[in-house]
């Protein structure tokens, strides 16, 4: 009995990781392959046999990317997007979660329910009217005016996930500062907000990495040099020149290089504020 | 007195007035203020403009045409092939994507959530997909599946699935499965995560009093695992769905809606009516059918998943 309740878990463990090296390789593999690609001369890679690791690594696809294209423009576009995003969703968002999670008052599942259902409009059915609506006052074309419309479905986002570690706070501390003296306005800004420190990053990092990834809005509102981000540019440019396998895998790699570095970081207390503000929404 | 003087003029005076508003019930207000107008101004408001858009002709390459026409393009969409193929698109990529990242997903969370040794490691590769941007995430898999260079016609060949190298996205035949291939690569992490954290929260005494009534590890997970998921199951769909229908990026970079309209989806259709036609009111009248179509099946699924659960 003994025996084969542990063969049974042993068998059980060697099942486990089979399929969490499958999933893995799933995961991961595409994004080696690019890696791969990106480290390859042209000829490694327009083979008619394949070639899987690089006869000789080659950084040439990354100094063409930079050099030869307006990549680091795109880049520099997609930088101060996500950054005048970042700042917005948590200078307004920020006091709207605290709202909600703190404060009781009259509508307000209503007014959170309001936040979340903001999800459901179709991009495009936004899009269309905020393009008119931009051109009438010049904003088409413009960062900010590309990040205003970003917070369209990222404040509520950030707002709901920092509701969540809002709410894992304790309150005590809080209280014992407002029995202190301490305004109300005082407290939240030297007792909650640093309490909920992790969170207010997590959050932040995961809506920055939803500008920074962000494409359909940026296709529509941006038409030239000025506000182009990355990703339309990137886009663009393979629709353009044919861009070689090799350097598109390299602009590939390079604009994902903060996404995952981002995300390496902060990773825990990202997938606590996502799971958390999924599971309570 | 003279103290309350002294305070007004320091400095800090807009920091106390400030923190003598908190006390205040406005304050509460005030916190909303900030966030409401802005939501009002980029979502509310272009929601319902988009309604006011789509009962008129605005094209922005033909300014002169401009006016109200009532329901003309809804009545012309009934009679519009694109419009019922993307639709039809729209339902089998929905649907097969999500089936295969909830199986994904599930099998991914319960082997995760055995806590071996080494699992919070996979944990955390396994979710990087669902961060990648998709305009990498198409053009990566563009490569991997080209019809001359791809690796897995390679593989395929090489283990011998196929004879030749195939064109994935250019066979009408085989467009929309590689598609929903790639969504499902990029989106069941977000499955494994949610199913995750549902799994977490499954009191572990169910299982121990289960096993000593004498279920075995597959009534376990019919009778306690799957009920006590059912709600991150429900929350997970929904929120899945509302995204897929929604985003048109991964068609856009992958196919473009073709070869022919074999990969166009309603999301895809509506934004190339706007973006390449200019054709802003029938775009706009696409976008609420689809929006309409997305409120009525969330109403009638959250009443099919509550109704089980009672």
């Amino acid at each position: 009995m003994l025996k084969t309740s542990r063969s049974r878990r042993l068998a059980g463990d060697i099942l486990t990781y089979a399929v969490l090296t499958t999933l893995t390789t799933f995961c991961l593999g595409p994004i080696l392959w690019m890696f791969l690609t990106s480290l390859k001369t042209e000829a490694d890679i327009v083979t008619s046999h394949m070639q899987y690791i690089p006869r000789t690594v080659t950084f040439q696809n990354y100094v063409a990317i930079w050099t030869q294209s307006n990549f680091p423009v795109l880049i520099a576009n997609s930088l101060v997007v996500t950054t005048i995003t970042v700042v917005i969703c948590v200078l307004t968002g920020t006091l709207a979660a605290y709202a909600f999670a703190r404060l009781p008052f009259k509508g307000r599942d209503k007014i959170m329910l309001g936040y979340l259902l903001v999800r459901m409009f179709p991009a495009v059915m936004v899009i269309i009217p905020l393009y008119v609506m931009m051109r009438t006052v010049g904003l088409v074309d413009s960062r900010f005016g590309l990040a205003l419309a970003y917070t369209s479905f990222l404040l509520p986002l950030f707002a709901w996930m920092l509701k969540g570690f809002f709410d894992a706070a304790p309150k005590e501390l809080e209280s014992a500062a407002r029995i202190d003296g301490s305004t109300r306005l005082g407290a939240m800004v030297r007792i909650v907000l640093p309490l909920a420190r992790n969170g207010l990053v997590a959050s932040s990092v995961f809506i920055a990495i939803a500008a920074w990834n962000e494409f359909i809005f940026a296709l529509m509102l941006t038409t030239g040099q000025g506000s182009r981000t990355w990703p339309v540019g990137l886009q663009l440019m393979v629709g353009e020149f044919q861009l070689p396998w090799g350097v598109l895998a390299a602009g590939g790699i390079l604009s994902i290089l903060p996404v995952v570095v981002l995300f390496a970081i902060v990773q825990r207390a990202m997938v606590q504020g996502l799971t958390a503000g999924a599971i309570k929404g | 007195m003279r103290r309350d003087h002294m305070k007004s003029i320091l400095p800090r005076g807009p920091i106390t007035l400030l923190g003598n508003l908190s006390e205040t019930r406005y304050w509460v207000y005030l916190l909303l203020f900030p966030s409401l107008v802005l939501l009002l101004l980029v979502v509310a408001y272009p929601t319902l403009y988009g309604f006011v858009i789509s009962v008129r002709e605005m094209r922005l390459t033909r300014p002169g045409l401009n006016g109200w026409v009532g329901m003309k393009h809804y009545v012309a969409m009934m009679s519009d092939r694109v419009f019922w193929i993307s639709l039809k698109n729209t339902a089998i990529w929905v649907t097969a994507a999500i089936a295969i990242e909830v199986t994904l997903g599930f099998v991914a969370a319960v082997a995760l959530n055995r806590n071996l040794p080494g699992t919070k490691l996979f944990g955390v590769l396994i979710l990087l997909p669902y961060f990648l941007p998709n305009v990498v995430a198409g053009h990566m898999w563009a490569l991997l599946l080209d019809p001359r260079l791809g690796v897995i016609n390679d593989l395929l060949v090489g283990i011998g699935i196929l004879s030749t190298y195939k064109a994935w996205f250019a066979d009408p035949a085989t467009a929309l499965a590689a598609t929903i291939l790639v969504e499902a690569w990029h989106g069941f992490p977000f499955f494994a995560l949610l199913f995750l954290a549902g799994l977490k929260g499954i009191p572990e005494d169910l299982y121990k009093a289960a096993a000593v009534d004498g279920a075995g590890p597959v009534r376990q997970f019919r009778l306690i695992t799957v009920p006590m998921l059912k709600t991150v199951i429900a929350a997970a769909v929904i929120l899945r769905v509302i995204s897929l229908v929604n985003s048109p990026d991964l068609l856009l970079v992958l196919t473009g809606g073709g070869p022919g309209n074999a990969t166009q989806v309603l999301s895809l259709y509506a934004f190339q009516t706007a973006y390449r036609e200019f054709n802003f009111g029938y775009a706009g009248a696409l976008s609420v059918v689809m929006f309409i179509l997305l409120m009525l099946f969330a109403t009638i699924y959250i009443r099919l998943t509550r109704v089980t659960k009672e």
